[in-house]
């Protein structure tokens, strides 16, 4: 019990919130509506995944906002030319990894920190992103929208495909030695070295990987929409961050699960509708979200000073 | 800490600013010959005038990262006091002076609260500025409702924007006084050279009885106060307050420290770095807008952020690929 304590407390949270939008905004829980608004978090939802690892192995990226946009104009630019999605989705995975194999040299390698490495490498990419697509929007051909399938079967996929994508990473954290290397690397990464453990190359993995989920993730938003917006990403590190820190995940390292973070990002996506559907006005949408961030900080920050003492 | 080791962590640095100033002096050469009207008097007070905001903050990120900290959120607290000065003087009709003393006060209540959350509760200050960094930024969406523009200051207020005194734009003089009070800090007092000391090693400065907590305070709670003179600087130059107001200048003014030598990991830099870093910043962005080529594609602030990115990159790798080659070698290369 204790051992989930701050899963199962941002789990409760969650659920408290549903109930309060259950009592006093019943039609939130319309089928389609609803099933629209979980869609729309599949993208953030496999940026999260990511995240998770990168914030277990005690690093920050926050250039992954910059990496979604970059890869949804590679797919979207191949998409439009009207190549098949495989093709699309094989560039954009490609062009995540190349980026986040960049910032996992410069972390992993030359020793740098995370946080200046991947802040100069988001200003880079977003600002190639803009030099080259200068805000235009691409459009996309008719069959790219939910795979060519109809828009309840698509939105279906995606939701199954995202948590079984959830499901299947946290199986493998879990259980297998190399996700255990993430968190021996995140919790002391000499201690690891000593085990014999690469931390070099468990953290530069766990950067390509979340270059490789940023590209996903750039496709999954693609296929939702008839075209590409080239500042879809902006901000969306921010999310990403939030649900893992919110859901539990240690900043310190070595500590955090990926169901957490999946509430996490759940209680932070039904905040903006709860507050439309509870008339608070929807521009203390960041406000809020900040908040949330600090209070679970905080939370964290006391619990671990009454462990110590 | 050995000589040896402190002599070459010295040259190091040394390299890095006499390179820094290289940088520097070939910006400004192939800006006289390529850039339309970039020697002009008049473009060089504006440039002093567009870099006196991302200055001023680079200068209060100064010290927050000597401690081996940051702070994410002084771009969105520029944007909030400017909000929150709009509100004084236009909502409640206060006049300009109280308004701005009270938004600098503001200021440094929301660097004090970033303060107390990083000592107070011993929380990583990367994630405490990220949440303040969102926090600050929405309470300015909240109160403007996300749209709202405040215009129309008092024209005294707005006359600060043009000011100059002795040829040198106002905001030259309040830079220059801060780059003086950062200075004198950072290098000359007791207090603020603990700041190196706490980011050198703060087990080690505890045990030299500092009251390690409390000095780390006191860089953040700078930074709140600067960001909010940085914000009545900006609203005076471009004549409104709005929520959107410094989006980006945290990583402008971080790019001008990292620049200018200071570590990132905290312990060592100095004030006259990070000036030479907001120069270096500051000229890059002025003379690439004014390049024929540029001009007519219309692509110079985004040309110029990106070449800051790479710049930042660069001058981040450097230290560590020379650290690299030293290794390599097995001496150092002088």
């Amino acid at each position: 019990m204790n051992r989930y304590f701050r899963e199962l407390s941002v789990t409760g949270a969650l659920v408290l919130l549903l109930a309060v939008l259950a009592i006093w905004a019943p039609h939130f829980y319309q089928p389609q509506p609803l099933l629209s608004r979980f869609t729309a978090q599949t993208p953030a939802l496999i940026l999260t995944i990511g995240m998770t690892l990168v914030m277990i192995v005690r690093q920050i990226d926050i250039s992954v906002g910059a990496q979604f946009g970059v890869c949804a104009v590679v797919a979207g630019l191949i998409s439009a030319s009207g190549a098949p999605l495989i093709v699309a989705l094989a560039a954009a995975l490609a062009a995540g990894a190349i980026m986040g194999a960049l910032n996992g040299v410069l972390i992993a390698w030359m020793g740098l920190p995370s946080i200046v490495v991947s802040l100069a490498t988001m200003v880079t990419w977003a600002e190639l992103l803009r030099l080259f697509q200068q805000g235009k929007f691409i459009n996309l051909p008719a069959n790219v929208q939910w795979f060519g399938l109809s828009q309840s079967a698509g939105q279906q996929g995606l939701i199954f495909g995202s948590v079984l994508l959830l499901a299947g990473v946290s199986w493998l954290l879990k259980n297998r030695s190399g996700g255990r290397h993430i968190y021996a690397v995140g919790s002391d990464a000499e201690a690891a070295r000593l085990a014999g453990i690469n931390p070099k190359l468990t953290t530069f993995t766990v950067f390509v990987i979340m270059g490789t989920l940023a590209g996903l993730a750039a496709v999954l938003n693609m296929v939702q929409s008839p075209q590409v917006d080239p500042k879809c990403g902006v901000a969306l590190e921010l999310r990403a961050i939030a649900a893992a820190v919110v859901g539990g995940v240690a900043v310190s390292g070595g500590r955090g699960r990926l169901w957490g973070s999946f509430a996490g990002l759940l209680l932070l996506a039904t905040i903006n509708p709860a507050l439309t559907f509870l008339h608070v006005e929807a521009y203390w949408e960041k406000a809020i979200q900040g908040l949330v961030i600090l209070l679970a900080v905080i939370a964290d920050g006391l619990r671990s000073r009454r462990q110590t003492s | 800490m050995s000589s040896q080791n402190s002599r070459s962590i010295k040259s190091l640095l040394l390299r890095h600013e006499v390179l820094l100033v290289l940088v520097l002096v070939l910006e400004i050469f192939y800006f006289l010959n390529n850039a339309r009207n970039f020697g002009t008097p008049d473009n060089l007070s504006n440039i002093v005038r567009h870099s006196a905001e991302i200055g001023l903050l680079a200068l209060a990120m100064m010290p927050v990262i000597l401690t081996g900290g940051i702070d994410l959120s002084v771009g969105s607290l520029l944007g909030l006091c400017a909000v929150l000065f709009g509100v004084m003087t236009h909502d409640w009709h206060w006049a300009t002076l109280p308004a701005a003393f009270v938004t600098i006060l503001l200021g440094g209540l929301a660097g004090a609260f970033n303060a107390t959350l990083i000592t107070a509760l011993r929380l990583p200050p990367l994630i405490v500025t990220l949440g303040t960094y969102s926090l600050f930024r929405g309470l300015a969406e909240a109160i403007t409702q996300g749209t709202k523009t405040y215009r129309s200051f008092d024209p005294g207020f707005l006359g600060l924007g043009e000011f100059r005194f002795l040829g040198l734009p106002l905001q030259g003089w309040v830079l220059g006084f801060a780059a003086l009070f950062f200075g004198i800090l950072v290098h000359l007092t007791v207090f603020g050279r603990s700041f190196r000391a706490i980011g050198y090693s703060p087990e080690g400065t505890r045990y030299a009885g500092i009251p390690v907590l409390r000095r780390t305070a006191m860089p953040y709670i700078l930074a709140g106060l600067t960001a909010a003179v940085a914000a009545l600087l900006f609203t005076a130059r471009l004549q409104q307050a709005r929520a959107d107001a410094g989006t980006g200048y945290e990583l402008a003014a971080i790019t001008a420290v990292v620049l200018g030598g200071t570590s990132i990991f905290g312990g060592s830099g100095t004030v006259y770095g990070t000036l030479t870093g907001i120069a270096a910043i500051a000229i890059l962005s002025n003379g690439i807008s004014r390049v024929p080529a540029v001009l007519k594609a219309g692509i110079g602030g985004e040309l110029a952020s990106l070449l800051t990115g790479a710049l930042l990159l660069l001058a981040l790798a450097a230290p560590a690929l020379v650290r690299l080659l030293q290794s390599a070698r097995k001496q150092p290369t002088t």
